[in-house]
């Protein structure tokens, strides 16, 4: 299969995929799910709060419900991925549209804690899916990135268009090995950035109009950063991949003296080239000269 | 019996910092057992090692920048890494403050992660420790109440740890901290891969220097829990034991979590031989074999149910692993077949065939 992606002279160095613990940040969504959908249900059914929720039947639904859009909201503000809130929503959606359709409603302490750990269970297993169906192949001459579920994608960077290395490794990193490497290629491939937003509102004026004065500010940091599936996301060994990956881009690039060894050479070049048509015309001159008088 | 006055002025303030002294020390030896027993297993457990390093250079790292925030250094940066931890003031202090940071840094991992376990294990139980009073205020007394004092907290503790509920979410969550506490309370890390040598007397060593290097500082500490002493007895109050006997409790609660720590690492060590499913299949055991006694005590309702379900937890833990040993490695198979192999003149060397 690999192999038929392979160009002339290419050889593969190494075939790699991400650490199973290098989607810790999806993972942590279900773990989460598990821990507070486990603790709902201990809270309802054996703490010493339990006759405080089964007084409404609606409390311990609200309660778990409150708690994980709470939760969605921060994960995203601090993300800055709003996925995260809208799959908390659709997961609270879904329970509580179980439960009414059902009639589980007085039976929420036993519904949730299930229903969590169930969710939490195929979350796991599509993270798991989306894991495996990254694949980063290392050449003698490029790197490809493949990936995608069900649309799939791939990248290909060879190593002379490689400007910039990035690395990252986390503290799960650091402990089990792994790490992700960004390279950023000439066309800034690779770059993304942080924006910051400022905005204030002034309201003018004390009876039924005011004016309303708007002031915003906003600022833009570049950054390194790109999708999984086109950088080299948490990849183990993490040190190992990055020296091959720097030993690959410096030979691959062409150093200042190399440079101007190219271009001595081309000036020879033109100078052989421009001696060569001399010679011709020397050579072609001579032989009409011998040929007329002959004539 | 007459109380003498050179007791009281010179000797009592002593009573508890001695009593102190010997369980840091216990506290010292079980970091270094630990240390030992990681590094015997750091070639197969890469990741767990650099998890206790971590930990243990988190702690450190906190407890220099609480050292700078105590201060009033302020911190301007903060850098932890599995191998390295860095934390720049941002005012430079020289003399007693400079002191006093770095005390935090030597002394502190010992302590301060502790006194987070102390504070959670206090709001668990809901209740105190009923501190000693002290009458005479001399020597004998002060160790008598020291050592009350610490009876009367083990007391809680283990009490606590026997009949703990590992469905209680606050319990297991305790349970966890005292792991993660076990694992890296310790002022230095071990590297295996880098060769060097960090022990007992490095860590000593460090105090030693630390402490030596101003042994004005160090008088003066000591002039302070003098007239601490004073005050409490000008008082007839019992601060200045009951001081020391946190600290002894912090003690306490470190050996503690480095004996469970020491267990876990002495499981892990003992399943290596095995094959990862049998491995599996052991760890299992622990939660299954707990959550199935809780669930038989549940309907036939008896006395002490969580601290059997513990009991039966520990030695089906325990049985599997023997079993899995007896029946799958020669771990517990060679020494009856290794005497027959002997030769004539009892030397035990085996025969060669």
């Amino acid at each position: 299969m690999i192999q038929n992606d392979l160009l002339e002279n290419e050889q593969v160095e190494k075939i790699l995929s991400p650490h199973p613990l290098s989607f810790m940040k999806l993972q942590s969504l279900c773990l989460f799910l598990i821990i507070w959908g486990v603790l709902v249900g201990w809270l309802v059914n054996f703490s010493e709060y339990k006759d405080l929720f089964s007084s409404n039947e609606w409390f311990p639904v609200l309660a778990w419900g409150l708690v994980l859009l709470l939760v969605g909201v921060i994960a995203s503000l601090l993300t800055i991925k709003w996925s995260i809130f809208f799959f908390y929503l659709g997961m609270f959606a879904g329970g509580l549209g179980l439960m009414l359709s059902q009639g589980w409603l007085a039976d929420s302490g036993v519904f949730i804690p299930f229903y969590s750990v169930a969710i939490s269970i195929i979350g796991f297993l599509i993270v798991e899916l989306y894991r495996k169906s990254h694949k980063y192949i290392i050449s003698n001459l490029r790197v490809i990135f493949k990936g995608g579920i069900v649309t799939k994608r791939e990248r290909t960077l060879r190593y002379d268009k490689i400007t910039d290395i990035n690395a990252k490794q986390g503290i799960l990193g650091q402990i089990f090995g792994f790490g992700t490497i960004i390279p950023i290629s000439q066309s800034g491939f690779g770059l993304g950035s942080d924006q910051s937003f400022a905005a204030g509102g002034v309201e003018l004026g004390t009876k039924k109009a005011g004016f309303l004065g708007l002031f915003g500010g906003g600022k833009e940091v570049q950054t390194p950063r790109a999708r999984s599936y086109y950088e080299l996301h948490g990849v183990h060994p993490y040190k190992e991949i990055k020296n091959l990956i720097e030993t690959m881009v410096q030979s691959n690039v062409i150093t200042p003296y190399q440079q101007e060894q190219v271009e001595f050479q081309k000036e020879q070049v033109d100078v052989q080239k421009q001696m060569r048509d001399l010679l011709k015309k020397q050579i072609g001159s001579k032989e009409e000269q011998e040929e007329g008088p002959e004539s | 019996m007459a109380v003498s006055p050179v007791d009281v002025v010179i000797f009592a303030p002593l009573a508890p910092l001695f009593g102190l002294l010997l369980f840091w020390f216990i506290q010292l030896v079980f970091i270094e057992s630990q240390k030992y027993l990681l590094s015997k297993i750091w070639d197969r457990h890469k990741p767990l090692c650099r998890f206790t390093n971590f930990l243990g250079i988190l702690y450190q790292t906190i407890c220099h920048a609480l050292g700078y925030t105590v201060t009033k250094s302020g911190i301007s940066n903060f850098y932890v890494s599995i191998n390295y931890g860095k934390v720049v003031p941002k005012k430079e202090k020289k003399g007693i403050f400079e002191w006093m940071s770095n005390s935090f840094l030597f002394m502190g991992p010992f302590f301060i992660p502790a006194l987070l376990l102390l504070i959670c294990f206090f709001l668990i139980i809901g209740s105190g420790v009923d501190i000693a009073q002290s009458i005479e205020y001399t020597f004998a007394e002060g160790m008598i109440n020291f050592g009350t004092n610490l009876y009367a907290f083990s007391e809680y503790l283990f009490s606590f740890l026997i009949s703990i509920d590992l469905l209680h979410p606050a319990h297991l969550g305790f349970l966890i901290l005292l792991i993660f506490l076990g694992m890296g309370i310790r002022p230095s890390y071990i590297d295996r891969e880098e060769r060097i040598k960090v022990d007992m007397i490095y860590d000593l060593k460090n105090i030693k220097s630390h402490i030596m290097h101003k042994p004005l500082y160090l008088i003066l500490l000591f002039f302070i829990a003098y007239l601490f002493f004073y005050v409490s007895f000008l008082f007839q109050q019992n601060w200045y034991v009951a001081l020391f006997s946190i600290f002894g409790w912090l003690s306490i609660i470190a050996i503690v979590s480095l004996l469970i720590a020491h267990m876990i690492i002495l499981l892990i060590k003992t399943t290596d031989r095995m094959a990862t499913y049998r491995k599996l299949l052991l760890y299992l055991t622990i939660p299954i074999s707990y959550i199935f006694m809780r669930i038989v005590f549940f309907f036939f309702l008896v006395d002490f149910s969580k601290s059997v379900s513990l009991l039966i937890m520990v030695l089906s833990t325990i049985v599997v692993l023997f079993l899995m040993l007896r029946y799958k490695t020669n771990k517990l198979k060679t020494i009856a077949k290794m005497k027959q192999l002997r030769v004539e003149d009892d030397s035990k060397r085996p025969i060669r065939k």
